[in-house]
Formats: C-alpha cells, sequence, structure tokens
C-alpha cells in the first residue's frame, strides 16, 4: 500500500572535481602555461618531429642573438600597448574587441602625419606622428562608443564591426591619397628617415618597447592608484554598485575607451614609424586579436601584461625559425597560443 | 477521509537562521487552504520543502498516503503536486498546446499535437478556462498565462496545487476570475495552496488559513468563523522582541521636504522628515519601497514632484551632489548595489567617498591614509576581518552591512534613506544596526526607515506610514499606532 516514490537521498556526495592547489595566481598562471607547453610537445611528436630538437630550434630563433631578441621586441610591443589598454577596457567591464581597428586606423594617422611634413625636424616629427597615430585610433574607438552609448548596441558587435571597416580603410587610402604609385601592391611611399623610431645599434629593436613599458606602467598606475581607475574598477564589478557610487557609466566608458584607441592608434603607428617605415597593407593583421589574448593571459593586469605579450613575441619569432630549421608548420603557434590561452582562463577564472 | 497532504514538523535552516521550525501543515480533498505571512516568515521555504526543491532538516510529508522522502521536483510533480509560481514558466513565443506538451510525456515521442489540443479545448471547457490552444503565449494577458499554468496542473492530473502569490501580477477582474476556477478546482475535489498576503482573497475564498510567523505556525483557523481584524492581528501581532525606547524630544526642522514626488510605480508622495525624527515606512515588499528610496537617492527617474535638502533643491541632483548635500542611502540589495562584493573593505567603504580625503587628494589615492581610515572605522564599527584588505565576500552579512552603515553614516548626513537595512542579519547585528540609525537620529538627522520587518519599524520608528500600491495608506505617530489598522493597511485597503 505505502509505496515509496523516491528513496533517493536527496545530498550530494559527488567528488569535486576541483583541483585544491594551493598557488599563487602567478603560479597558477606558470603552470597553465607549462601544460600548454606539455601539449604543444605532444603536437610536435605527433608531426614526426622529436619535441625537445623543435623546442630548441625555437628558443634559438627567439633568443640566440642579439638581431632575434630585437625583432622579438619589436613583435612584442604592439601587443603590449594595444594589449595593456584592452585590458583597461575589460576591467572596466567594456568588451573591446576593437584593438584590430583600432590599430590599423593609428598606422594611417602616423603614416599621414609622416608623409604631410617630410620637412619637420626629427624629434618632434616623430612625436607627431605617433600623436596623429594615437588621435585616430582614439576616434576610432569613439566611432564604436557613440555607436555603443547612443544606439545601444552591443560594445562587441560595435568594436568588432568597426575592426573590418578599419581595414578596408587603409586599403582605401592606400589606393588612393597615401599610396605610393606603380608599386604593384598598396602601400604608402617610403616615409622621410627623420621620421624613423630609432634603434639600437646591432640589437635591431626600435624604441616602441620602452614607450610600450612606460605605458603599460602608467595604466598600472591609473587602475590602482587613482580615483578614475578606482572608478572603472567598481564600473566592472557591478554596475548597479558604480551607480550607486555615483559615476557616471557613459563617461567612465567614453574614457576608457578614447585610452584604449589610443593606445592601439599608437601602437598602429610605432609599427609603421619603427618597423615598416611605410604604411603596407596588412601591416597589422591579427594584432587587435594577440592584444585580447595577452591582455587575457597577463589576468587584466597592465604590468602582467609585460612578461604575457614577451612570451606570445618571442613564441611567434622562435616559431618562424623553428619552421626554417626543422621544418614544424609555424601554424603550430597558433595552437599553442589559443591553448595557452584556455589554460591560462581556466586557472584564472572564478578566482575570488 | 485521509488528508490529501500531511506535512509534519517540518525544519529547515539556513545557517542559525530556522526558517521552518518544526511546522505542521495539512490539506484536504477539495479544500482550498490560504498561506499567510509577512516576507520571510516561511511560507516559501515550506513549499520548496514540499516541492523538493529543498531538502527539510526534518519532519514528514505524506501525500495521497505516501510518504514523500529526498523527493526532487520531478518525483513531486509525479506524484500529483503542481507549483504554480509567481512568475510563469512558459515559452513565451510558443503557443499555448506547445506549452503544455513541454516536457509531457504523455505528448508522445512524435507530437500528438491535434490530440493534446482537443484534451485543452475540454479541460479549458470544464474548468472554464477559456482557452484557445492555438494562441501565442507572449500575445495572452497575464491572467490568461496564469491559466495556461493551471491548465498544465490539470492535464498531469495534479491534485495539489500551489499558488503563489497567485494575484500579484493580477487585474481586479482577472482576480475575480481567477477565484471562480479555483472555485471549480476545489469542487473537482482537488487541494490547492494559496500563498497570499491580500487579506480579502483569503476571506473570499480559502475554507481554511494557517498563518506563519519565524517559521512558526502562529494561527490555524477556519475562514468561516474569522473577520479580517482577527486575521490582520494573526499576521502582525506579535511580542514586540525590540521594545520601543520613546523619543521624548520634539522634531525639529524640516530636512527633507518631498513634494508629490512620482515615479513609475510610485503614486504621488507628499512628506517632510524633521530634525530627530525616524519615519518607518512598513509594507509588504513590492508595494513601492525600491521606487521610493531609489527615487529619494537619484537612482531612478522620476515624473514628477520636487525634493528639498534642508532647504535647498535636489530634484534634478546627480547621485554624488546628493551624497554631498548629505543624504546618505543604505540600499536593500546589498550583493550588488551596496557593496562590490570583489573588493576590499577599504574599496567598499571608500565607494562613495573616492574623490575626496581621506580616501583621496585630487585625483591620487591616497592609500595609507585611507587603509588607516579604513581601521579606524572597522573598531568604531566593529567590523570584523582581519585587516582592511580582506575581500568583502568572504564576511559575514552582519559584517558586511556593518561596512554599509560605516560609510554611511561615518560622513554624518543630514538625512538617511534606510531600505531593509537589517535583512538577513541575526539579532545581534540587527540590533547594532537599529541603535547606529537611532544614535544619528538622536544626534539631528532625519531617518526613512523603510523595512517589510514590521517589527523593526516599531521599535525604531518616531511616526510610522504605510506603504501599499506605490502610495502611502496611512500615516501615524509611533504611540498611537494600532497593530490592527496597520495590519489592514498593509493587506490593501484602508479599513
Amino acid at each position: 500500500m505505502t509505496q515509496r516514490v523516491s528513496a533517493r537521498p536527496i545530498a550530494s556526495t559527488r567528488p569535486s572535481l576541483r583541483l585544491r592547489l594551493q598557488l599563487g595566481l602567478a603560479g597558477r598562471i606558470g603552470l597553465a602555461v607549462a601544460l600548454s607547453m606539455l601539449c604543444a610537445a605532444a603536437l610536435i611528436a605527433l608531426s614526426g618531429h622529436n619535441p625537445l630538437t623543435a623546442f630548441a630550434a625555437m628558443a634559438s630563433g627567439a633568443v640566440g642573438s642579439r638581431h632575434q631578441i630585437g625583432i622579438a621586441l619589436n613583435r612584442t610591443t604592439p601587443y603590449l600597448i594595444s594589449g595593456a589598454g584592452v585590458a583597461m577596457c575589460f576591467r572596466a567591464g567594456i568588451i573591446n574587441i576593437g584593438a584590430e581597428g583600432q590599430i590599423a586606423v593609428g598606422g594611417i594617422g602616423a603614416a599621414a602625419v609622416a608623409l604631410a611634413w617630410p620637412s619637420g625636424p626629427p624629434a618632434l616629427l616623430i612625436v607627431a606622428a605617433l600623436l596623429g597615430g594615437a588621435l585616430a585610433g582614439a576616434a576610432w574607438a569613439g566611432v564604436a562608443t557613440a555607436i555603443h552609448l547612443g544606439r545601444r548596441v552591443h560594445e562587441v558587435l560595435a568594436t568588432l564591426l568597426l575592426n573590418f571597416v578599419a581595414l578596408l580603410l587603409v586599403q582605401q587610402v592606400l589606393a588612393g591619397p597615401l599610396g605610393q604609385f606603380g608599386a604593384g601592391f598598396l602601400q604608402s611611399p617610403l616615409m622621410p628617415v627623420s621620421a624613423w623610431l630609432p634603434e639600437w645599434e646591432g640589437w635591431d629593436a626600435h624604441a616602441g618597447f620602452l614607450i610600450a613599458i612606460v605605458a603599460a606602467a602608467a595604466l598600472s598606475f591609473l587602475l590602482w592608484r587613482t580615483g578614475f581607475g578606482f572608478a572603472l574598477r567598481v564600473v566592472g564589478s557591478s554596475r548597479p554598485a558604480a551607480a550607486y557610487a555615483g559615476f557616471s557609466v557613459p563617461r567612465l566608458t567614453w574614457s576608457a575607451m578614447g585610452l584604449a584607441g589610443a593606445l592601439a592608434g599608437l601602437a598602429g603607428g610605432i609599427e609603421v614609424l619603427g618597423v615598416h617605415h611605410r604604411l603596407i597593407e596588412g601591416f597589422s593583421l591579427g594584432f587587435g586579436f594577440k592584444a585580447v589574448t595577452v591582455a587575457l593571459l597577463g589576468a587584466l593586469e597592465p604590468l602582467a601584461i609585460v612578461p604575457a605579450s614577451l612570451f606570445v613575441g618571442l613564441l611567434e619569432v622562435g616559431s618562424q625559425s623553428m619552421q626554417r630549421q626543422i621544418g614544424v608548420p609555424s601554424a603550430l603557434v597558433t595552437v599553442i597560443e589559443g591553448l595557452t590561452m584556455l589554460f591560462v582562463l581556466a586557472a584564472t577564472a572564478r578566482r575570488l | 477521509m485521509t488528508d490529501l497532504l500531511e506535512m509534519r514538523g517540518i525544519v529547515r535552516c539556513f545557517g542559525a537562521l530556522r526558517a521552518n521550525d518544526g511546522v505542521d501543515f495539512d490539506v484536504r480533498p477539495g479544500q482550498i487552504v490560504g498561506l499567510l505571512g509577512e516576507n520571510g516568515s516561511g511560507k516559501s521555504t515550506l513549499m520548496k520543502v514540499l516541492f523538493g526543491m529543498i531538502p527539510a532538516d526534518s519532519g514528514s510529508i505524506v501525500f495521497r498516503g505516501r510518504p514523500l522522502v529526498g523527493h526532487r521536483p520531478g518525483n513531486a510533480m509525479a506524484a500529483g503536486i503542481a507549483m504554480i509560481h509567481q512568475h510563469f514558466m512558459l515559452v513565451e513565443a510558443m503557443s499555448v498546446v506547445e506549452n503544455v506538451m513541454l516536457g509531457w510525456r504523455e505528448a508522445g515521442r512524435v507530437l500528438r499535437r491535434a490530440a493534446i489540443a482537443n484534451r485543452v479545448r475540454e479541460a479549458s471547457r470544464r474548468f472554464g478556462l477559456d482557452l484557445d490552444p492555438n494562441a501565442r503565449i507572449g500575445d495572452l494577458p497575464l491572467g490568461r498565462r496564469q491559466r495556461v499554468e493551471i491548465l498544465k496542473a490539470i492535464l498531469r492530473e495534479a491534485e495539489l496545487l500551489v499558488l503563489d502569490e497567485p494575484t500579484s501580477n493580477l487585474a481586479p477582474s482577472e482576480v475575480a476570475d481567477l477565484l471562480t476556477i479555483l472555485r471549480r478546482l476545489r469542487g473537482e475535489g482537488k487541494g490547492v495552496v494559496f500563498i497570499t498576503h491580500k487579506l480579502p482573497e483569503v476571506l473570499e475564498v480559502c475554507d481554511e488559513v494557517v498563518v506563519l510567523r519565524a517559521g512558526r505556525v502562529a494561527g490555524r483557523a477556519a475562514v468561516a468563523g474569522v473577520s479580517r481584524a482577527q486575521l490582520a492581528e494573526m499576521m502582525v501581532g506579535r511580542d514586540i522582541t525590540a521594545p520601543y525606547t520613546p523619543n521624548n524630544r520634539a522634531p525639529g526642522a524640516v530636512r527633507l521636504a518631498v513634494q508629490g514626488l512620482a515615479a513609475p510605480g510610485l503614486a504621488p508622495l507628499t512628506f517632510e522628515l524633521r530634525a530627530g525624527e525616524i519615519l518607518g515606512v512598513a509594507g509588504v515588499d513590492g508595494n513601492g519601497q525600491i521606487e521610493l528610496a531609489e527615487s529619494l537617492a537619484g537612482l531612478r527617474p522620476t515624473r514628477a514632484g520636487t525634493l528639498a535638502l534642508d532647504g535647498r533643491e535636489i530634484t534634478r541632483a546627480s547621485v554624488a551632489d546628493r551624497v554631498r548635500a548629505g543624504l546618505a542611502y543604505m540600499p536593500a540589495d546589498r550583493g550588488h548595489t551596496a557593496l562590490v562584493r570583489t573588493m576590499s573593505i577599504t574599496d567598499n567603504l571608500m565607494l562613495r567617498d573616492s574623490d575626496r580625503p581621506p580616501y583621496a587628494r585630487g585625483a591620487f589615492l591616497t592609500r595609507r591614509s585611507g587603509f588607516a581610515k579604513a581601521r579606524t572605522l572597522m573598531s568604531d564599527f566593529d567590523i570584523r576581518a582581519p585587516d582592511p584588505g580582506a575581500v568583502v565576500a568572504r564576511l559575514s552579512g552582519g559584517n558586511q552591512q556593518k561596512i554599509v552603515v560605516a560609510r554611511e553614516l561615518d560622513r554624518a548626513p543630514a538625512v538617511l534613506v534606510a531600505h531593509q537595512a537589517a535583512w538577513g542579519l541575526d539579532p545581534g547585528a540587527t540590533r547594532f544596526v537599529l541603535d547606529r540609525v537611532t544614535a544619528l537620529r538622536d544626534s539631528g538627522a532625519a531617518v526613512l526607515y523603510i523595512s517589510s520587518e514590521l517589527e523593526e519599524v516599531l521599535a525604531i520608528s518616531d511616526r510610522i506610514a504605510v506603504l501599499a500600491g506605490g502610495g502611502f495608506a496611512g500615516v501615524v505617530a509611533r504611540a498611537a499606532a494600532d497593530l490592527r489598522q496597520i495590519g489592514l493597511w498593509m493587506s490593501g485597503r484602508a479599513a
């Protein structure tokens, strides 16, 4: 007569799957990087090469000579500058995926200034061109912000879609006002030498890396030591709390996006003035997405993005050399970067 | 005839809080039982235990002669219990018949749409639900959507229907229709649990009423022999554990003048707060409390009316300007508004003062003096944590609220708006909050103390207002307060 509907106890006795490792944040990130390298080693082995030889080739390619180190630092620079800006936006809860486009437009701005004022005195011309790049990047970020705030389009969409427009804009100006006649492909004329970023003798590294370090340190200070940074962090943690605290979310969004856009534009300008010495179609392809990668790898802390971007920069330069020396496809780098990011995110998510 | 449902000695604790403390609850077939009680009295907990959403710590449930042990919602539904939530669980883009078929085994692996639609029509006719099986849920008014939920319960052969605040979203005519439907269900021999705090409806439709208070059954009566006044007294009448200490000073000058303040969900309100006075705002949650608090704090746009603080107009002042003018605010939403849980104690203490000393000079944070200030506040307000850098989420609710109290009171505000300031706190922490608010009043500030806990309002207020339907149903001096009158005001209609 009496029939139990269910005798199963409700209390869950499922074992916890969570790793209980007593590691600091840095330790966990280190572990994540190590795990991703392990996966990479497995993939290299699967492609029929000895992982140890491959890693050795990669290491010598990245830090084997002063020239290689310089190239790696140059590669790191745009990732670090724009990544720091992206990190600041993410801290404020603004998912700015638009660094790609802001870098490209920054390159246009810097090239336009340098080509329009070929007689400018060396130091002044560099400053003016970089400023032009930063302003162009900020303006491009401003377009996305206006669309986001004015029409309530999600910022991911607004920033992401404008990237494609920006890349086409580079082609457009290279096919028109900034283009070199009869070059065969889309590029601008070479810039006056007075606009080239200074380089270290023998290292082939330009001054951009120093600018990047200063920018990251300044952003870190802004984030942790100023009222503006505090407001950004509150907005990113809780919008109702930010409104309660009396912070204006739109005003903070404008500032954060403008600043991040300026930094991305600066990165574009540095790439043009420091590496190519001219504007070239596709000069910044993928940089903006690398910026997101390094921002997340660096746990959204501008100073931690310095090692994160160095890691990515060294990895890329090293793997190109690995491909040349032993024939492991350098596309593997993309895989390693993706794996690293996944591991790091898994290691740092919900770290409260 | 045995009972349909017998719940015996149900105990359920959340930490130190005994949400259900030995509750007995019975429903017979063909009976509508009203379950009354204020917010936090344990109504929802009891029903969640019944439905298997949370396990009971002790006690037994017997449904249709069979014990329900360690069950989950799926088991409860299969056994014949249906829960109709305040917010409907329907897919708006789908039709009535599609919603009925959703997750229902009898709809068939290949959906038997036509057959089910016929059963919908048949049941709809029998119970007077007046539902078109092909109507899209999104096109139906709320009253009809509720009927879809009832229809789902009927078709799944539920013998017991639990309706959680079923009339709170309905227009008066829809309420009348719902009560008719409930009577038909009773006529078919179904049991109905009707959770509400609206006394007129209870009197109209229920056979029996059970009143919960602080997790215990405070009263149980057949509706036939009880008056509305008696019900109101059962609901709110109690020992006042925190006795009121009369405030002998005469109120001073007007500190906050509110003139015709209106906002969505808030009828035009006019009142004054004087120096050295606490105006307690009682009432059931959802009657304009959050609208009132946020309109005063500047967090919500208003439609009309003016606000003046110490004679200075602040109707259009920003949140930050209101803080500077001397308006303090303790929001009810502690986790997301009043505090940033992922940040440190210092960060939270400076949340609304981050642009001035001791936390900042100009644009720059002065971390050392901010830290020192935080240490002082932690000892002054008894915030127990290892150091000011501790993350707020790790603190107890009482310590979290003390951070809010410390931040808002340390500014020595002219006016304090406190909303559910002691919500979820243990008696000690509640006492602490009430004492600090009283001390602020004694120092010459004016306080608006909004709470759905009548006990707190009675303990602390010099005047009591009751919010109902977005307006003040009545305002009365504490000394002249009559519990029965307040209960009637709270239950929606003036006597």
